[in-house]
């Protein structure tokens, strides 16, 4: 009685089957990564976009919001100067890596040569029939990076990979390990070089052995009409510790999927996640993140700051496993809404099969508060300057607790920057 | 900290298999056959001589249900449900709907007094002096008796079965019925208006405070049947009610289906409190038989400055799946939820509740305390939302989960959604072990560790028992006294 009819492909997904058709010639890859796109792509084509319906897209709905997709085709584009001056700059130009030189203790390889080896074929899967992003990367994954830190080594300069891009599609992979006790900070950039409407697709995967200290900082600086869809996956080993960056300041239609698997006991996340949000952008965080041993700990603080008609969403699952006991968790998410056209909406999720943890999460949405605008206000500071003094730091906090303190004014330039435009 | 042995004990007190009101009653009964079709509801709506309007409302809603897909987005895991191997319909002989006290079968008022229900007028609540609470019995598929109804009539305050409501004041029913929870509003509220059997109706007029506590006892007895009960309080403007719900069920292998719709109205100024102790049969320790408990609860404050609150004591069950929530729509009404849940066995809990924020200035509190022991699996899952023009919605959400062993698992899924930037929304929830320093701080100051865990326990439920009205906190305190104190309290 319950008959389930499937209703047909939507432009967008209709342009995802079209898409792949006109590429797969060019795409490259052997036989077993040719038939691992073919999967992944026929798995789209038979479930659609996600809705509201699958859980873990619930707040949103692709195959509503994904309206249509930019034609692929090649275009130019122009690097940018890296955030940190003296960077190591991984240049992604239009989808396609560089030659850049790495110093030593880096092994740089483009994923590119992993396609055609076909050793990245057992790469291309996706988490689960939920994992669009992982399904659409990995039928259409073009290029990028892989690279190893070797272990016991501390690489200075920031790694910047700068991913720029003026319309059409890009989908890329960065392939990321660090040995034991090696240490590194990374930054994935993205930027847009002209107006033009563009999707980029993104799946970074990041190994770190025991010991591992990495600060990795995804910066989203995509064009007001672009779509940008990027998934992370990290596995930290004993001891690990992993720092994650996460600033959203554009982009039309965003998805930032996180996905981290404390593996290892002693394991160590720190997130912090800044979403600056204007016109009528949607943006979504979405955080999973495993507690799969004993003794690991993690911290995830988001902050929101929406403007004009824009929607934000914030989803966060922590799952503590049966054997993970002592784990402690602790998650916020806070935003200030600043338009009445404005949504946030957040869903932060505890998983707990533990009985020894402590777990928290605590989630607000606000307005500025009064009392500090009062304050301000009183000692001569104009209503403007105070809100953005406000604002500023209701961010700004976040970024101060990096190290490096040209990275931290790098960022926190670029925040002021962004308020200046939209505020 | 490794689980206490005090902790240990007072798992095994509140095992399942103490489950005290398993036992089961030989009453003839009049039940109809298994299976849902047309022609089972026509005999559900004609056993109840209902109006042809009513029989048309279920047909309908038998039409619609039969395009809906089951939910699966529950953290709930259940064998699939075989809706024909269900009797719809079961009443003890000789009843057709409630009479006065002395034509109720001996057998009956004996089950009732079994689960220290009063039926009597006289009767009161066990350890609590000069109250009087009116009784809405339903046995399976009827309501076998109402007391006091005599004395709430004075006051102008309308208590019976729904089925005798829908007789002597149709014009009510047929105003109300289904304007909070749709027809359609989800599967099992859907399967509910096709074939409820009866349940409750309370109306308490303008002005009036109802001058005691009402409360309705469901009981399910028969073998293989569903209880589908519809309960429909309404207080007109400046009204008040306060209303009591509880369950029970024999222990039996099969699973049974429980699916019921409470509609709740409040026009301006009016206030309905509504407590519920859930303690339906939860299934053997192997997590064999037991209720599957479907419902779906939703109060409309439809006037300004109108209150709901919601409270609620769920201790048994095989599955629980329900959220009473609260519609704000009347300008600075009032929306609160506090909630214990306590799961063991093999018991899935996945309940909550939701605040929807339409009119200007309203306010919501929710407080939900979930204990989780055995094997079993207890969710929060609450939405807190602010529509675009409800200026100034606050929420407080705090929900805390404290799990006991190490086979159970304990979690958390709020969804909280702001479309008003003068929303003000704030949402805390821990999960925890009884802590260490909280425990300390007890044993240093020469409090016995028993005592001390029983003090910790009893705290972390503190604010949702003194929500309890006073004649249920007194049950409740019971209920949680067996629950997690055992021998140590």
């Amino acid at each position: 009685m319950n008959m389930q009819t499937k209703p047909p492909h939507t432009a967008a997904e209709q342009a995802i089957v079209d898409s792949f058709a006109e590429m797969i010639g060019q795409l490259p890859g052997d036989a077993p990564v040719t038939a691992a796109r073919d999967k992944l792509l026929s798995d789209i084509s038979t479930s659609g976009l996600p809705t509201r319906r699958i859980e873990s897209w619930h707040y949103t709905d692709l195959r509503n919001l994904m309206r249509d997709l930019p034609k692929p085709g090649k275009g130019s584009a122009t690097l940018a100067e890296p955030l940190v001056r003296g960077s190591l700059v991984l240049p992604m130009v239009q989808g396609q890596s560089g030659e850049p030189s790495a110093p030593e203790g880096l092994e740089l390889e483009p994923f590119m040569d992993l396609l055609v080896s076909g050793a990245a074929a057992k790469s291309l899967t996706a988490r689960g029939s939920d994992d669009l992003i992982g399904q659409f990367n990995g039928a259409f994954v073009q290029d990028g990076y892989s690279f190893t830190v070797a272990a016991d080594t501390v690489i200075d300069e920031i790694i910047e990979i700068q991913s720029v891009q003026s319309g059409g599609q890009v989908h890329s992979r960065y392939a990321a390990s660090f040995g034991a006790k090696a240490g590194a900070t990374v930054i994935e950039r993205y930027l847009a070089d002209t107006s033009d409407a563009g999707l980029s697709t993104a799946v970074s995967s990041l190994e770190l052995a025991d010991g591992a200290e990495v600060t990795w900082i995804i910066l989203q600086g995509c064009g007001d009409a672009d779509q940008h869809l990027g998934q992370l996956n990290a596995r930290l080993g004993a001891d690990a510790k992993l720092k994650l960056y996460v600033i959203n300041a554009g982009g039309k239609l965003v998805r930032q999927e996180l996905h981290v698997e404390a593996a290892g006991e002693g394991a160590h996340l720190d997130l912090r996640c800044v979403n600056l949000l204007a016109g009528e952008s949607h943006t979504d965080v979405t955080l999973t993140l495993g507690h799969n041993v004993p003794n690991t700990t993690s911290s995830e603080i988001v902050r929101n700051v929406v403007l004009n008609r824009a929607r934000g969403v914030f989803q966060g699952q922590i799952r503590v496993a049966q054997i993970a006991q002592k784990t402690d968790a602790q998650m916020a998410c806070n935003t200030l809404l600043l338009s009445d056209d404005g949504e946030f909406a957040a869903k932060p999720e505890l998983e707990i099969f533990a009985d020894d943890v402590v777990c928290a999460h605590g989630a607000t949405v606000i307005d500025i508060d009064h009392n500090h605008l009062f304050y301000l206000m009183a000692r001569g500071i104009s209503e403007k300057s105070a809100r953005g003094l406000l604002v500023n730091g209701f961010v700004d906090e976040l970024i101060d607790e990096l190290d490096n303190e040209e990275l931290v004014e790098a960022l926190e330039t670029l925040i002021e920057q962004w308020l200046n435009d939209h505020g | 900290m490794p689980a206490v042995q005090e902790t240990i004990d007072q798992v095994r007190q509140i095992d399942v298999d103490q489950y005290k009101y398993g036992f089961e009653t030989v009453i003839e009964s009049d039940t109809a056959p298994k299976g849902l079709n047309e022609d089972t509801i026509r005999m559900i709506s004609a056993k109840k001589n209902e109006p042809e309007w009513m029989l048309e409302w279920r047909l309908d809603a038998f039409k619609r249900w039969l395009t809906l897909d089951e939910p699966t987005w529950a953290r709930v895991d259940y064998p699939k449900i075989d809706f024909q191997d269900i009797h719809y319909y079961s009443a003890p002989k000789g009843i057709t709907g409630p009479k006065s006290i002395d034509d109720v079968d001996p057998e009956l008022l004996r089950v009732y007094e079994k689960l220290g229900i009063p039926l009597r007028e006289q009767e009161i609540l066990a350890g609590v002096q000069h109250s009087k609470i009116a009784v809405d019995a339903v046995f399976d598929s009827v309501s076998v008796v109402t007391t006091f109804k005599e004395e709430l009539s004075k006051a102008g305050v309308i208590f019976m079965s729904i089925s005798e409501a829908m007789r002597e004041h149709p014009e009510l029913v047929k105003k109300y019925l289904g304007t909070v929870v749709p027809v359609t509003d989800n599967y099992y509220a859907t399967l509910n208006a096709a074939v409820f059997t009866d349940g409750s109706f309370v109306y308490v007029p303008k002005g009036v405070r109802c001058p005691m506590e009402l409360s309705t006892y469901f009981r399910i007895n028969e073998k293989n049947t569903g209880q589908f009960e519809r309960t429909l309080i309404i207080a007109e403007e400046g009204a008040y009610v306060s209303y009591l719900e509880g369950c029970t069920a024999p222990q039996r292998d099969e699973n049974q289906l429980h699916a019921a719709v409470v509609e709740l109205i409040a026009m301006d100024d009016a206030e309905i409190k509504y407590s519920t102790v859930q303690n339906w049969y939860p299934g053997d320790k192997d997590g064999k038989g037991g209720i599957y408990n479907f419902v779906t609860k939703r109060g409309d404050c439809r006037g300004d400055r109108s209150k709901i609150s919601w409270t609620q004591v769920e201790t048994g069950s095989a599955i629980t799946w329900k959220y009473p929530s609260c519609i704000l729509r009347g300008d600075d009404s009032r929306g609160e939820f506090y909630s214990i849940a306590v799961s063991n066995g093999y018991q899935q809990i996945d309940s909550g509740t939701k605040m929807i924020h339409l009119g200007k200035n309203t306010s919501s509190r929710i407080i939900s305390k979930g204990i989780s022991a055995g094997h079993s699996s207890n969710t929060y899952r609450g939405q807190v939302s602010a529509h675009r023009k409800a200026t100034n919605a606050r929420n407080f959400t705090q929900c805390d989960s404290l799990l006991i062993g190490n086979d159970c698992g304990a979690h958390t899924v709020p969804y909280i959604e702001a479309k008003n930037s003068t929303a003000q929304f704030e949402h805390e929830a821990t999960t925890s072990k009884i802590s260490e320093d909280q425990l300390f701080y007890c044993l240093a100051r020469g409090i016995p560790e028993e005592e001390a865990i029983a003090l910790i326990v009893n705290g972390f439920v503190k604010d949702v028992i003194q929500e309890l009205p006073m004649e249920f906190a007194v049950e409740a305190q019971k209920l949680i006294g067996i629950s997690l104190e055992g021998s140590v309290g």
